[in-house]
């Protein structure tokens, strides 16, 4: 068997171990999860759902005068998302991250789980001429 | 009514962020970048260089005898948006059989960084995250 590629220790199957193959169970990460600060500039809303084995993020920003305004929010739309394990053995999800195209904004979204609680941060590029900074936020999610 | 508040929004905080009249001042990102946890499996230090105010990332990651030399990247910077330093970066690497998205923020002067990583390799390897935190010593 021809030696596995890896870049760090992390990457190696430990010794005796078997890759799992197969999908990652995203069970841990699918549902509606809700921005734990109601007074949110970002998102407000992320909704994980699966399909036919794939995942899909729909993120919803904040919009409105009133805080936490779901019914006004931004809806960004249904994207496919990649999922991630703990390890290179891992059959659980912890972790997905997605990316947005808005055409005058690329959004990076990352999120992982710890502890019941979902941190999403978002890394964000102005592709239009509005001269408006790049920016990265950091906002924590429960269901 | 003002061009910005014209400019297309996701969310409110599109709405808020500064313009860039200054370019993002990388300085906070920039030196060589040393995991906390000497025993990591994930990765031992990270080098970020300036490039024409472009982040330059090199990634070493924990092997023996020796790290690996992931080379050199052009990442971007992020600023909290409403000031001109950089809080935050990412980079991404493609090394045929894995892919790894770094992204990377700072906190009280530490450095974390979460890799996402993706084999697109027939080893059956699970994709998996795994979050480092550097320090500068």
């Amino acid at each position: 068997m021809a030696a596995l590629g890896y870049r760090r220790a992390e990457d190696r199957l430990p010794e005796h171990a078997e890759a799992p193959g197969g999908e990652l169970d995203p069970a841990a990460l699918l549902g509606d999860w809700f921005a734990t600060d109601h007074r949110a500039t970002g998102i407000v809303k992320l909704e994980l759902t699966r399909r036919d084995g794939v995942l899909y993020v729909r993120a919803f920003g904040a919009n409105g005068a009133k805080p936490y305004d779901l019914a006004r929010s931004y809806d960004w739309g249904e994207i496919e998302a990649t999922l991630y394990g703990s390890a290179v053995t891992g059959t659980d999800a912890v972790a997905c991250s997605a990316v947005y195209d808005f055409g005058f904004l690329v959004s990076i979204l990352v999120a992982h789980l710890e502890r019941g609680v979902l941190t999403v941060d978002t890394f964000n590029t102005f592709t239009d001429a509005s001269g408006r900074s790049n920016y990265y936020s950091r906002e924590f999610f429960h269901r | 009514m003002n061009s910005m508040f014209m400019a297309p929004v996701t969310r409110m905080r599109d709405g808020l962020v500064a313009r860039r009249f200054r370019p993002t001042d990388i300085r906070s990102l920039l030196g060589v970048w040393v995991n906390y946890d000497g025993a990591s499996s994930g990765i031992c230090r990270i080098e970020i260089g300036d490039w024409e105010n472009i982040p330059t990332v090199r990634v070493f990651g924990a092997a023996r005898p020796v790290p690996v030399d992931w080379g050199e990247v052009a990442g971007a910077a992020f600023t909290d948006g409403t000031g001109t330093g950089a809080v935050a970066f990412d980079a991404s690497y493609d090394f045929g059989h894995l892919t790894v998205l770094l992204a990377g923020c700072l906190e009280k002067r530490l450095l974390m960084v979460d890799t996402f990583s993706t084999f697109t390799d027939s080893s059956g390897r699970a994709n998996y995250y795994q979050r480092d935190r550097f320090y500068l010593p």
